[in-house]
């Protein structure tokens, strides 16, 4: 008992800080693995879209999704797949997550309007504001927004330690306050677009909308595979949804995929 | 009697938390026989207009709301529910209404049948309802000149002859009658066009005209239709409501006022146009050109290719602008047969509209020809034929060839239309970039920074530092301006170094140090409260001074002792720590009551 004791109290916190060691050590193995893991699914859905198996492509690339692991280029050549095997509307709403993480990426946008193009009858249509706003994400106008803010601040307080500066600090954070305002503009637009406004893809070949949330409903109007159309209101397992302009009427939720943003 | 209605047509439960009380309500009134009818807000309305039709269930809810049929000229479109409770002589009563819009496509009789709906397990069954809608009738000439037409809507169309795929434009034209203060909520309540798609919708700038008697405002609506079959067509009669505001007749008055300070009388109004027709000619069936694919309208057109120095298998990019008026969106690039010894890939084009209704602009094609060999010495010319209304003729335009110098090339990769990616991974589709080979970061799904209540606390900082250093300037500043603040601080705080400073030299039993710090810290803190300098305060001049400050005659009598003791010092030192121990809290007792006179 003594012995046991003793060697615990002399090298009880080494080993505890070990485990933690270990731990931390098994943590960045573990993710290891998972990142070498999804490599290999990865490189095994492309094989199946080389080959020509584009379905087959389309399900592992949604599989991979499905386990947690999320990538521009996962979701690109998910939509290229889905495009492939003739589901537009799958490969609009994957080209469109792709677009969220890597907005500026040449190739989601070139696959995404050359999909776009393919879709017939009522559809959203983006704005050229929206398009300039969707060049970054909501995370890089918040940082952009904060540094901004940030500066203009740190400008106001050297302009109180040090009031013989005030006069050369004055445009300055002027001119940061300005931009400050600017940014902050499109950051709440942005964060309004993508945070409360979410999108349907119609992902069935063709979809009927009807006036109310019922199979018996009127038909209000017709959308076609791909259509991108704005969530209203979501009831019984029916959403509202619309074109942004005159077209508004209820959809089965599992005739389209919902994403965020407008 | 108590009555409720709640509500639940919007995006979510009006009263969520009163809910089971509801139902137990309604569990309650469901003992009693259970009911369903349907009505009609109004029995009879105009064109443009739209009625309510209310299904009530009382005393129980139907398993499933019954949905009105189909009536042909009908839009019917559900609303949501309403329920009410009423308490009435203890008596429990439950109503549950279905509320649907009923929009007419036409004028007519309606009849909407029986519905039937199972309550508790029993049928109900409604009476059918009946529904009149009205025609809107046009206003005459003679109404119209005559000034008693308060608001009119007109229909006009360039040509009454057309072709399939032509874009004509329609111009519609709403009159408001000068009295009219306020005109809004307008909007379409049919647009019959038989034969023709209706576009995109424009408004002109308002114009003032007069007619008759009156000057009407005349609010211009071009919209864009192309026939899309032959034969005999129509447009009309468009219907439309909206709301206006109206001088009130009963405020009367002086007139001159009256156009100022009269708040008007809001009114609905319906308003319809004319019915059309056109006829729709089939394209002529002789001298059709080769390329003729469907183009309508007046044309020109322009062509560039480059490089023009190229090896076999090399792109060059063929840039056909077609400018002119017609249905630009619908334009397609025709085939070019004379193209064959060129690998084609399919074109990518921008549309710019030079007007609001995008049928008079330009739109580009980038098309992207590879040459296949070394027998290639130029493009062939390029032609487009178009069909023009105008002169009921097809036209072409043709575009001479274009000189190339073409080389023996190795294996090229086939040009992509969208990025220059590396060619080694998969053969380029057409239209779309290949996939990825690289899986690139995992990203994590998180919210984003914006969402984090702990970032945005965080973003509190600036400003919180900015009003730390906003007050510490305003009490340095306050500070600097003020000698007697100053002198004050700079007091208290040697005096109370001071007090440390005696504690030791007591304790080290050091008289004549002792006393010179004493004389001095008395000089100073008095000096400060009777603010004068430090030197020229004697024991004559604390009695002289403080006294009409309201120093208490103790505190007066205690520094003249100290005074006194330091003065005696000089010739008799006390020897005693204890001693010294003691005038030292002496003096801090008396500087404390110096400290709290007014200064």
């Amino acid at each position: 008992m003594k012995t046991r004791s003793f060697t615990v109290g002399r090298f009880g916190p080494r080993l505890r800080g070990l485990r933690w060691l270990l731990l931390l050590a098994l943590f960045f193995r573990a993710g290891t693995v998972f990142a070498a893991d999804v490599q290999a699914q990865f490189d095994a859905a492309n094989k199946l879209y080389a080959e020509g198996k584009f379905a087959a492509a389309a399900a592992a690339y949604e599989k991979i999704v499905r386990s947690g692991a999320v990538s521009a280029a996962l979701y690109f050549n998910d939509g290229d797949a889905e495009l492939k095997a003739g589901h537009l509307g799958r490969a609009i709403a994957a080209y469109r997550r792709a677009a969220l993480l890597a907005p500026r990426d040449a190739e989601t946008r070139a696959n995404l309007a050359f999909a776009r193009s393919q879709v017939e009858g009522p559809t959203l249509r983006e704005s050229h504001w929206e398009n300039w706003l969707g060049q970054l994400t909501l995370n890089e106008w918040t940082t952009l927004t904060m540094v901004a803010f940030w500066l203009t601040f740190a400008l106001l307080v050297l302009g109180q330690i040090r009031p013989a500066l005030k006069p050369s600090l004055r445009a300055g954070a002027r001119g940061a306050a300005v931009v400050t305002i600017f940014l902050g503009a499109c950051l709440g637009w942005e964060a309004a677009r993508q945070l409360s406004i979410k999108t349907a893809v119609v992902v069935a070949p063709k979809a009927v909308a009807r006036s109310g949330p019922f199979d018996e409903a009127q038909q209000a109007f017709a959308v076609h595979d791909g259509a991108e159309l704005v969530v209203r209101d979501e009831r019984n397992g029916w959403l509202q949804v619309g074109d942004g302009a005159t077209h508004i009427g209820w959809l089965p939720r599992d005739q389209v995929e919902v994403i965020a943003g407008g | 009697m108590l009555n409720m209605n709640v509500w639940n047509c919007g995006r979510r439960p009006v009263l969520p938390a009163a809910a089971p009380a509801l139902m137990a309500l309604a569990a309650a009134a469901a003992l009693h026989a259970a009911t369903f009818s349907a009505a009609l807000d109004r029995d009879t309305i105009t064109l443009g207009e739209s009625a309510t039709l209310s299904l009530t269930f009382e005393g129980g809810s139907p398993q499933k709301v019954p949905i009105p049929p189909s009536v042909p000229g009908l839009q019917i479109s559900y609303v949501g529910p309403s329920s009410q409770f009423s308490f009435i002589n203890g008596q429990v009563s439950s109503a549950v209404t279905h509320h649907f819009t009923i929009t007419p496509q036409r004028a007519g009789h309606f009849v909407i049948p029986s519905l039937e709906a199972v309550v508790g397990g029993q049928v109900l069954r409604s009476d059918p309802v009946e529904l009149t809608v009205l025609q809107p009738n046009q206003p005459t000439a003679a109404q119209i000149t005559s000034g008693s037409q308060v608001a009119f809507m007109t229909l006009a169309l360039p040509e009454r002859t057309v072709y399939p795929g032509e874009a004509v434009v329609a111009e519609l034209k709403v009159y408001l009658r000068d009295d009219v203060q306020n005109f809004g909520n307008f909007q379409f309540t049919s647009r019959p066009a038989d034969g023709f798609a209706i576009g995109k919708m424009a408004q002109g700038g308002t114009e003032r005209a007069q007619i008759g008697r009156r000057v009407y405002s005349i609010i211009p609506i071009s919209l864009e239709l192309t026939a899309v079959k032959t034969g005999s067509l129509s447009v009309g009669p468009f219907t439309a409501e909206a709301t206006i505001l109206l001088p009130s007749p009963n405020q009367g008055g002086d007139p001159f006022f009256a156009q100022f300070f009269n708040t008007g009388e809001q009114k609905q109004i319906s308003l319809i146009t004319e019915r059309l027709e056109v006829r729709s000619l089939p394209l002529p069936t002789n001298d059709v050109p080769a390329d003729f694919n469907g183009a309508i309208g007046q044309y020109t057109l322009s062509v560039s290719a480059g490089p023009t120095n190229v090896a076999v298998g090399d792109p060059i990019t063929v840039r056909v602008q077609i400018s002119g008026r017609g249905a630009l969106d619908a334009l397609v690039l025709p085939d070019q047969p004379a193209w064959r010894d060129f690998k084609v890939y399919p074109p990518t084009s921008k549309l710019e509209t030079d007007d609001r209704l995008g049928i008079e602009g330009k739109k580009t094609f980038e098309e992207i020809v590879s040459p296949e060999n070394t027998d290639v010495h130029e493009l062939p010319e390029f032609s487009f034929s178009f069909f023009d209304p105008d002169t009921g003729g097809y036209r072409s335009l043709r575009q001479p060839p274009v000189p190339l110098t073409v080389r023996p090339g190795g294996a090229v990769a086939a040009p992509t239309l969208a990025s220059a990616r590396p060619a080694n991974a998969q053969p380029p589709a057409p239209g779309i970039v290949p996939i990825k080979d690289r899986l690139g970061a995992l990203a994590q799904l998180t919210p984003p920074l914006v969402a984090r209540p702990g970032f945005l606390a965080v973003q509190s900082l600036p400003l919180l530092a900015w009003l730390a250093a906003l007050v510490w300037r305003k009490r340095t500043d306050s500070l600097a301006n003020n000698p007697r603040l100053r002198r004050q601080r700079r007091v208290a705080q040697l005096v109370q170094d001071g007090l440390s400073e005696l504690r030791r030299l007591a304790g080290e039993n050091n008289s004549e140090e002792f006393f010179a710090t004493l004389h001095h810290l008395l000089q100073e803190q008095l000096g400060e409260r009777l603010d004068c300098p430090a030197l020229s305060i004697t024991d004559a001049a604390v009695e002289e001074k403080l006294r009409p400050r309201g120093a208490s005659e103790a505190t007066v009598a205690a520094l003249r002792e100290l005074f006194q003791i330091c003065n005696q010092a000089r010739y008799a030192p006390i020897k005693g720590s204890q001693e010294l121990a003691a005038v030292a809290a002496r003096f801090e007792r008396v500087v404390t009551e110096l400290q709290s006179l007014k200064a």
